[in-house]
């Protein structure tokens, strides 16, 4: 498989080859996207006909990146009498700097060429290839080549404009350069993506913070946000290496909805670049103890799309927290349900316990006192939509079959939901951590309304709805035979019997009766789930297992981070250490960047972490893993108006030392060490 | 200016104590065209409370789009959001009170509770 080479700010995001290529793919979608549409689908650079080949590749930026070529096939005897450099950087379109230079003694001429094409294909259509429902045009201009794409009022357009003279056809440009000897040529390519809006202007330039950034202005920001930041230092590479990654990317995630008008962070490139509920609900509760500045916009703009109508394409109830919200082609003319789309039974949930989350580590009060009436709507959706069977659980089945989702959990694959001997269950389901989550909302809601809300009747009848639901839930998902919950209950109330890494969040969400805290603990550690890089998504048994299957058998890290936090939660302090400790060590394969998922192959089969053949990267939840496995091994917990920090580091990684931990209590710092420390693992040779 | 659309402004001061529940407050320019036609309305929104008139005024948000798609939103046929991407319809402004305002547009016409249809597809009815 090909290696892609990205770069990105916010939404906007470009996909090469390791040439710097724009072509289709089969492994990856390469192009220019921004707001989910594909602004360049061919950017080909050839020297006298030639396609180039890479050197080296310095992308140690994420919005910049630097490609080192030369004409035709590398051998031992590289001795080229040209080499090329590109240079882009990204923001509301890109740059492109090309130079070309003369190795020889004696002036040459050369004819740089770059074929361009602009398919306007929405991300669901990279997928899926689909003949365009609307008209594209290329138009030759001065020193500048204009791809238009309109359907209706859907007006999108690509503008590629050169400093040079050149000829310019509507599939490229070609520039009849001579360089003297040991001489270079340089051009800049400026390429444009404009979003019409009906008036005929860019949509973005009326945006209070615009999109077109420039390369400083990108830096500025990023370079701010992790001044920001807690300071780490700590013996462990890995470790400052993932929470110097992190940040970066968190940073570099962070885009302007053009709809709404704020800062939001997607969620993941490439196919995620955008709001989902749940991913920014996660990826929210893991940065609230390092950035809890970037929280409020997310939770204001989940209020602000919560569900007010019954809408069944849209799987849209009142009350419901939204899944998913894009901003192309598709789901502007309802091929595409994501306007927003409500496809999830947990985002309700767990947007009452960001929440509270919130006001515990901020003190902010004003923002829970004004969303009291969303957060009561989203309890109330817990007991009215979101129970579809009237049986005290929060059950899922979308009522649009074609374009919606049939799992509405975290794990939303078609096959993720299954029997241990593989039969998948009738609908609608009720996913476990799904009734863990409206545990913890009913628990955090009470404290909201007993706190804020000046309702302690209603207090009271959420903490008693809590305990009814967590009595029920330890009865009807309980496992006696096997010992562990169950991952669902089908139609008929019956438990979907697989082990899965589920039960991870439910110690998270508190809602595992005590006493068996700890057959849960020893499941999640155990060969079945703990694969020594992380815990798996289904036990290695289960007849469905398959080490690369989405979710059925691939490790990813955001799960690990919350059961982490689960595990914690419970006491078990050395197993969430285990977790953090393999997570770290995985993060070393990937150079900090822990992706989406990797391979449930056993540790000691690759010793190398495998990872998932379309993993996303980078991915906010797991940028924000790091994070929480910091707050995890340092023992961070708000209380009242202080930080209670109760270390427990993990065995190997030595001393941990986090400065300037923002709160309600101004800023504080945390140490923890391993009770026996060891010197830092050295990195892998790569 | 349709019938439907008159009907669905003078709804709203009756219909804002269960729609508008949050602490916000602002005034919506709704500019609504129909050939070389176009016709204005101001609402007025605050918390519980809300005033829809013809006559000219600040506005701290203006949505544009014809008077056809209007129609369709306040039946429940259209989705704003979804106008928007399409760029059938337009906003300006405070995007808030827009999102606010959207819950006064009903359900898609023919949709059925889907605890009903559930449960009676699991034969426990409700």
């Amino acid at each position: 498989m090909r290696e892609p080479v990205s770069i990105l700010d916010g939404n906007t995001f470009l996909v090469s080859d390791r040439q710097g290529d724009i072509e289709p793919s089969d492994d990856f979608p390469a192009g220019l996207f921004s707001f989910d549409t594909r602004f360049l689908s061919a950017w080909l650079l050839t020297l006298d006909g030639e396609r180039l080949h890479v050197l080296s590749i310095d992308d140690a930026n994420s919005y910049r990146n630097r490609f080192f070529l030369v004409p035709g096939e590398p051998t031992h005897y590289l001795d080229a009498k040209a080499s090329v450099i590109r240079s882009r950087s990204i923001g509301g379109g890109f740059t492109e700097e090309l130079t070309v230079l003369n190795h020889t003694g004696r002036e040459v001429e050369f004819t740089v060429r770059l074929d361009m094409a602009a398919d306007f294909a929405d991300l669901f259509e990279v997928k899926h290839v689909r003949s365009k429902q609307g008209r594209s045009v290329a138009a030759v201009g001065e020193r500048e080549l204009r791809f238009t794409y309109r359907r209706e009022g859907f007006h999108r357009e690509t503008v590629v404009s050169t400093n040079d003279e050149g000829a310019i056809d509507e599939t490229g440009m070609t520039f009849r350069i001579r360089i003297g000897q040991h001489g270079e040529w340089t051009t800049r390519l400026r390429v444009a993506a404009v979003i019409y809006g009906a008036r005929g202007e860019d949509i973005r330039a009326t945006l209070p913070l615009g999109s077109h950034r420039s390369v400083a202005a990108i830096q500025a920001e990023q370079d701010d946000l992790l001044d920001r930041a807690p300071k780490l230092s700590c013996d462990s590479e890995p470790l400052a290496r993932a929470y110097r990654r992190s940040l970066n990317d968190l940073a570099a995630l962070r885009y302007e909805s053009i709809t709404l008008g704020v800062r939001l962070v997607a969620a993941g490139l490439p196919w995620f670049m955008t709001l989902f509920g749940r991913d920014s609900v996660f990826t929210s509760l893991q940065l609230l103890p390092f950035l809890p500045e970037l929280v409020p916009p997310t939770i204001a703009i989940l209020a602000g799309l919560q569900g007010s109508r019954l809408d069944d394409f849209r799987d849209e109830e009142p009350g419901k927290i939204p899944h998913e919200l894009r901003y192309g082609e598709t789901a502007g003319f309802e091929e595409q349900p994501h306007s927003p789309y409500y496809g999830a039974a947990d985002s309700t949930p767990l947007f009452v316990i960001l929440l509270d989350e919130y006001e515990r580590w901020t003190g902010d009060a004003t923002l829970v006192r004004q969303l009291e009436f969303q957060a009561r709507a989203a309890l109330d959706w817990l007991d009215s939509y979101g129970d579809l069977l009237g049986t005290g659980y929060i059950w899922y089945q979308t009522r649009n079959p074609e374009t919606g989702l049939q799992n509405q959990c975290w794990k939303d694959s078609w096959d993720s939901i299954s029997y241990r001997d593989g039969r998948l269950p009738g609908f609608p389901r009720a996913s476990c951590e799904t009734q863990g989550y409206a545990y913890d909302a009913k628990l955090r809601g009470a404290r909201l309304a007993r706190t804020f809300w000046n309702d302690p009747a209603y207090a009271d009848r959420l903490e008693r709805e809590a305990a009814a639901l967590k009595e029920r839930f330890n009865r009807d998902f309980w496992l006696p035979d096997r010992e562990h919950y169950a991952l669902a209950l089908d139609p008929e109330g019956h438990p979907v019997d697989s082990l899965s890494s589920n039960i991870g969040h439910l110690l998270w969400s508190g809602i595992v009766d005590e006493s068996r805290a700890g057959r849960v603990a020893e499941d999640l550690l155990g060969p079945r789930l703990f694969s020594g890089w992380g815990v798996r998504t289904l036990a290695d048994d289960q007849s469905r297992y398959n080490p690369i299957g989405y979710h059925v058998g691939t490790v990813w890290p955001f799960d690990n981070s919350i059961i982490a936090w689960g595990l914690w939660r419970y006491g078990f302090r050395e197993e969430a250490g285990r977790i953090c400790a393999a997570m770290l060590a995985a993060s070393q394969h990937f150079a900090g960047r822990l992706p989406e998922a990797f391979a449930g192959y056993e540790r000691n089969l690759t010793n190398y972490p495998v990872q998932y053949p379309t993993a996303c990267s980078p991915q906010a939840w797991s940028a924000g893993t790091p994070l929480l496995l910091l707050r995890v091994m340092l023992g961070l917990e708000p209380q009242g108006e202080h930080l209670i920090i109760d270390p427990a580091v993990p065995e190997g990684i030595g001393r941990v030392e986090l400065l300037d931990i923002p709160g309600r209590w101004g800023h504080v710092d945390a140490l923890g060490r391993s009770r026996t420390p060891q010197p830092p693992t050295p990195n892998p040779t790569p | 200016m349709t019938e439907a659309t008159e009907r669905f402004f003078e709804s709203l001061p009756a219909r804002a104590p269960a729609v508008l529940r949050g602490p916000l407050s602002g005034i919506i320019q709704f500019e609504l065209s129909a050939g070389d036609r176009t016709d204005n309305w101001w609402v007025e929104m605050k918390p519980g409370w809300a005033r829809a008139t013809r006559d000219a005024g600040p506005a701290d948000a203006t949505w544009y789009s014809s008077v056809d798609l209007f129609d369709r939103l306040t039946v429940g046929a259209a989705q704003g959001v979804s106008a928007m991407l399409r760029n059938e319809g337009r906003f300006t402004g405070s995007v808030v009170l827009f999102l606010s305002f959207r819950r006064f547009f009903p359900d898609r016409p023919g949709t059925r509770d889907p605890r009903d249809v559930a449960r009676e597809q699991a034969g426990r009815p409700g």
